[in-house]
C-alpha cells in the first residue's frame, strides 16, 4: 500500500508541477452551452471571445496572452457550482456568466464562499446578464460586478423615453413572469408611476414558460383598457403574449425589455412594429464602428446580448492596462480594484462601477421596432430605431439598503 | 454468500477510495464526491426498480427534499444552532422519510406505468410549487449557507467534505445491501416477480410497497443533502425532470438486477460528463447514444454483463475467448472513433466558427482544424476515413460478436441467476 501511496504522490505531483514562465490571466465562461439557453450562453460566451481576442492583439497580460476556457453550465444551478469548482482546480481568475440570475446568484455565492476560504486566491464574478435585484442587494459583495441594467433602470428609461415621444399613455398595465426578475419589473412600473404620470390600472404575475395560450391575459388586459403594457417578459412568453395580443386586435404600446432576443422579431411578424424595447446596447444608438468591427471579427453584427457583453471586456482591459505584476503572480484583489476604478467610453456612453454595490452606471437604449431600419433584425425588413440614449447618471437608481459590502484592507 | 475473495475485493477498494483523494487535484476531487452522490442516489433508487420493480420518474423530488432539509439545518447551524454538522444528512433523511412516506401512500396504490406517471406528477408537483414558496425554497435563486466548523474540522476544503461524503455513501450502502439480505428484502423482490402471490401469502403488498418506497426516498434526500453539503445551496431545479431522468439513465446503463450495477452506471456517468462535457459541446448526444445502445445491445446493463461473466468463469474456454474479445475491443474502437469523428466534423462545419471563416472566404469550403490535424471539407480523406473507421470497425464487431456467441452456445444452458443476463455479444 505504501508504494501504490508513493505512486500515486508522485504522479499527483507530476500534473501539479508547472513549468517556470510568467503566469497568464485565465478567464473562465460558465455559460449555458448546452439545454434550453444554449442561443443566449452561446451568444455571452461569444461576446467574452470577442473581447478576450482584443485584449491578446493587444498583447495579453503579465506577458502571457489571457487564456479562456468554456465550461458548460448546462442551464442549471447545481451544474454551474460543480463547474465552479472545476473552474477553480483549472485556476481561473475572472468568471463570466450572463444567462439566468439563478446561476448567477449561485455563482456569487461560491465566489464568495471560495474567496473567504482562500485568501490570497481569490476569484472574480462579472455578471453580465442576472439583474435580480438581490444580487446588488442582499447578496451583494466585493468580488461581484455587475455589467447590466436592472428592472428599475429599464423600466426609468422606457417611462422617460415614451414619456416624451407621446407614447406612453396615462393608464398602464403591467404583466410579468412569476419570478424575481418579473416581480423586479412589476415593482419598478408601480414606482416610476408618480414620474410618470400615469396609474398602474392592474398587474399580473404568471408562471414562467408554462403558458400556451395567453387569450385569457389578453382578455383582462383588453377589459383594462390600457394605453401600454409594461413586461419583462422574455422568450416564449413575450412571444405568445404579444402574439396573443395582436390576434385580439388589442390596441396597446409594449414596452419591453427582451424584445431582441434573436428570433422573436421574426415570429412576432408586423405585430411587433410600434412596440419599445430598452435595453444595453443597440446598433443604430450608435456611430456603427463597433457594429462594424464586430461584425469583422465574428462575420455577423452585435446581437442581443453580445454588444453589452464585450464593453465589459472592453472595461476590463482598460483596468488591466493600470495594473502590472511584471510577470508575476496575479493578485486578482488588484484587478478587483481596478476595475472600480475603470470608466470604460462605449459607442453609447460611459460605463463605471458604482463602488458601493459594485452596480454598472451605464447608459439604457430606448428603441421602437420600425420597419425598414439600418441594422434589420432576424433577416426580417424589421429592426429597431433608436428613440432615446439615456445617460448613465439618469438612468441609475439609489443603492439598495441591503447591499452590506465588505471592502478587501487595502 | 460474502466470499473471503469479494471481503478481500470490497477492502482493496475502501482503502484506495480513503489514501487515493489526498494525492488528486481538487477537479478529481470534487468528481469524486460527484460520484459518491450520485451512485447512493442512484442505489436509493434502484431499491424501487431493481429490488421491487417499481420505475419511479420522479426521485428528484426526494433528492430535492432532502437538500432543502439540510440547507435548513444549515442556516440554523450558522445562526447558532448547537449541531454537529456531519450529522446535518439527518435532517435529509427525516424530511424524506415524511415526503416518502406521503407520498409512497398514494403512489404505490398503482403498479407499473400509473405508478411512474404519479411519481412524475409528484417531482412535477414540487418543480411547479418551489418557486413560488419563497420561504421555503427561496424562490428560483434558492436557498444558500455555509458549512460550519464542528470539532475543530474546518470543512472548508473539498478532502473533508469528500471524507464526510464517504462516511455518509458507505454507510448508507451497505445499509441498503443489508436490507437486500433481510426476510424483508426478500419479500420485495418477490413483489417483483409476482405481487398476486404475495397477496396470497398473507402480506400487505401497499404496506410492504409503501415501506420499501419510504426508505428509498429517505435515502435518495441523505444523497441530497450530501449534495447541499457539499455545494451549499440548493434551488428549484434540483426537482427539474433531467434529475428524474439522469439517475434512471445510470441505473439503467449501470444495470438494475446487480446491487452494484447503479454505482457503475453512476460512476461512468459522472466520470464521463467530468471528463468529455468541456471538451466538446456534443456531449449529451453522446451520452445519449450510450445510453440507446446499452438498452439495445445489453439491457441488463454494464453490471449485468460483468456479473454474468463471473457466474460463468468457470464454464468458459477463455484462452480461446480472449483473441475475440480483443477483438470486439477493436472492433468498437474503430466504431467509436468513426462516429466521434463524423459527429466533430458535423459540429465543426455547421458551427458559428465555421461559419465565418466560411464568410471571410467568401463562401468557399477553406480546410478546417479537427484533433490536430487540418482537414478539406470536399477532400476524399475526410470522409472516406470515418467510413472507413465505421466499416471496418463495424465488420470486425460484428465477426468478433458471432464467434463470441458461438462460443457461449457451445458452452451449454447457463447456470447463472433467474434473471438471466443477456452478454454483450448476444447469447440468444
Amino acid at each position: 500500500m505504501k508504494r501504490l501511496a508513493m505512486i500515486a504522490a508522485t504522479s499527483a505531483a507530476a500534473l501539479t508541477a508547472s513549468p517556470l514562465h510568467a503566469e497568464p490571466l485565465k478567464i473562465g465562461i460558465i455559460e449555458s452551452l448546452s439545454g434550453a439557453q444554449t442561443s443566449t450562453g452561446r451568444l455571452y460566451a461569444n461576446a467574452v471571445k470577442y473581447g478576450v481576442d482584443r485584449i491578446n492583439e493587444a498583447g495579453g497580460f503579465n506577458g502571457e496572452p489571457v487564456v479562456v476556457t468554456e465550461y458548460d453550465n448546462a442551464g442549471g444551478a447545481p451544474d454551474a457550482a460543480d463547474k465552479f469548482r472545476n473552474a477553480v482546480a483549472d485556476g481561473v481568475d475572472i468568471i463570466f456568466q450572463g444567462a439566468s440570475s439563478a446561476i448567477a446568484g449561485q455563482l456569487t455565492e461560491d465566489v464568495r464562499k471560495h474567496n473567504l476560504r482562500n485568501p490570497g486566491d481569490e476569484v472574480i464574478f462579472i455578471n453580465l446578464g442576472g439583474e435580480a435585484m438581490e444580487l446588488t442587494g442582499e447578496k451583494c459583495q466585493f468580488y461581484h460586478f455587475r455589467y447590466t441594467t436592472t428592472a428599475p433602470m429599464r423600466v426609468n428609461a422606457l417611462v422617460g423615453a415614451m414619456k416624451e415621444s407621446g407614447d406612453l399613455g396615462t393608464k398602464v398595465y403591467s404583466i410579468n413572469q412569476n419570478y424575481s426578475w418579473g416581480q423586479d419589473m412589476q415593482a419598478a412600473a408601480a414606482a416610476a408611476a408618480a414620474d410618470g404620470g400615469y396609474t398602474v390600472v392592474d398587474e399580473v404575475l404568471h408562471d414562467v414558460n408554462k403558458i400556451q395560450d395567453f387569450a385569457p391575459f389578453v382578455a383582462r388586459i383588453s377589459s383594462a383598457a390600457p394605453d401600454t403594457v409594461f413586461t419583462g417578459n422574455w422568450s416564449n412568453d413575450l412571444l405568445l403574449l404579444m402574439k396573443a395580443a395582436g390576434d385580439a386586435g388589442l390596441d396597446v404600446t409594449f414596452a419591453t425589455a427582451f424584445l431582441d432576443q434573436p428570433g422573436n422579431i421574426a415570429n412576432a411578424g408586423k405585430t411587433a412594429i410600434g412596440h419599445y424595447i430598452a435595453n444595453n446596447y443597440d446598433n443604430a444608438a450608435t456611430d456603427g464602428k463597433f457594429a462594424e468591427d464586430y461584425k469583422t471579427a465574428t462575420g455577423h453584427y452585435p446581437i442581443f446580448v453580445e454588444g453589452h457583453s464585450a464593453f465589459a471586456l472592453g472595461a476590463l482591459q482598460q483596468a488591466l492596462g493600470t495594473v502590472d505584476f511584471g510577470g508575476g503572480d496575479i493578485d486578482v484583489t488588484k484587478i478587483a480594484l481596478a476595475l472600480e476604478n475603470t470608466t470604460y467610453e462605449t459607442p453609447l456612453g460611459p460605463v463605471s462601477v458604482r463602488k458601493e454595490d459594485h452596480q454598472t452606471i451605464r447608459p439604457v437604449v430606448v428603441s421602437k421596432v420600425v420597419e425598414n431600419p439600418k441594422y434589420p433584425a432576424d433577416e426580417t425588413n424589421m429592426g429597431f430605431e433608436t428613440v432615446k440614449v439615456i445617460a448613465g447618471e439618469d438612468a441609475i437608481y439609489p443603492v439598495q439598503d441591503s447591499c452590506k459590502m465588505e471592502r478587501p484592507a487595502e | 454468500m460474502m466470499t473471503m475473495r469479494n471481503l478481500l475485493l470490497l477492502a482493496v477498494a475502501l482503502a484506495l477510495l480513503v489514501i487515493v483523494p489526498p494525492f488528486l487535484g481538487l477537479g478529481w476531487q470534487n468528481m469524486l464526491v460527484n460520484v459518491l452522490i450520485a451512485s447512493l442516489f442512484a442505489l436509493a433508487f434502484n431499491l424501487l426498480i431493481g429490488q421491487a420493480g417499481l420505475l419511479s420518474f420522479g426521485h428528484a423530488a426526494y433528492f430535492g427534499v432532502g437538500a432543502f432539509a439540510a440547507l435548513h439545518l444549515m442556516r440554523a447551524i450558522e445562526g447558532g444552532l448547537p449541531f454537529p454538522t456531519p450529522l446535518v444528512p439527518l435532517a435529509g433523511a427525516a424530511a424524506g422519510l415524511l415526503i416518502g412516506l406521503i407520498a409512497g401512500y398514494f403512489a404505490t396504490m398503482r403498479s407499473g406505468v400509473y405508478f411512474a406517471l404519479v411519481t412524475l406528477a409528484i417531482a412535477e408537483l414540487f418543480h411547479s410549487l418551489a418557486p413560488q414558496l419563497e420561504g421555503v425554497f427561496g424562490g428560483e435563486s434558492g436557498i444558500s449557507s455555509m458549512r460550519m466548523p464542528w470539532n475543530g474540522i474546518v470543512f472548508g476544503s473539498m478532502l473533508e467534505v469528500y471524507y464526510l461524503t464517504l462516511a455518509w455513501v458507505l454507510v448508507c450502502g451497505l445499509a441498503l445491501w443489508a436490507y437486500t439480505r433481510t426476510p424483508f428484502g426478500r419479500l420485495t423482490l418477490a413483489l417483483r416477480d409476482n405481487e398476486q402471490r404475495v397477496r396470497f401469502l398473507g402480506y400487505s403488498a401497499h404496506t410492504a410497497k409503501v415501506i420499501i418506497f419510504t426508505v428509498s426516498a429517505m435515502l435518495t434526500a441523505v444523497a441530497g443533502s450530501l449534495q447541499a453539503i457539499s455545494i451549499e445551496t440548493a434551488n428549484y431545479s434540483l426537482f427539474a425532470s433531467n434529475v428524474s431522468a439522469q439517475v434512471v439513465l445510470q441505473t439503467f446503463v449501470g444495470g438494475s438486477t446487480v446491487f452494484f450495477g447503479p454505482v457503475i452506471g453512476a460512476t461512468a456517468f459522472t466520470l464521463f460528463s467530468f471528463l468529455v462535457s468541456d471538451l466538446t459541446r456534443s456531449w449529451v448526444f453522446y451520452q445519449g447514444l450510450i445510453f440507446v445502445l446499452v438498452m439495445l445491445y445489453v439491457p441488463t446493463g454494464i453490471g449485468g454483463v460483468i456479473q454474468h461473466h463471473i457466474h460463468n468463469r468457470r464454464q468458459l474456454d477463455w484462452r480461446n475467448m480472449a483473441g475475440h474479445y480483443v477483438l470486439a475491443f477493436v472492433g468498437a474502437l474503430l466504431l467509436t472513433a468513426g462516429v466521434v469523428f463524423l459527429t466533430e466534423t458535423v459540429a465543426v462545419l455547421f458551427g458559428e466558427d465555421y461559419a465565418m471563416v466560411r464568410h471571410n472566404a467568401e463562401g468557399g469550403l477553406p480546410p478546417f482544424e479537427l484533433f490536430g490535424a487540418s482537414w478539406n471539407p470536399t477532400g476524399l480523406l475526410t470522409w472516406l476515413l470515418p467510413i472507413v473507421l465505421l466499416i471496418g470497425g463495424g465488420a470486425l464487431l460484428i465477426r468478433a460478436r458471432r464467434r463470441i456467441s458461438t462460443i457461449w452456445d457451445r458452452k451449454g444452458p447457463s447456470n447463472a441467476t433467474a434473471t438471466e443476463p443477456l452478454l454483450a455479444g448476444g447469447a440468444k
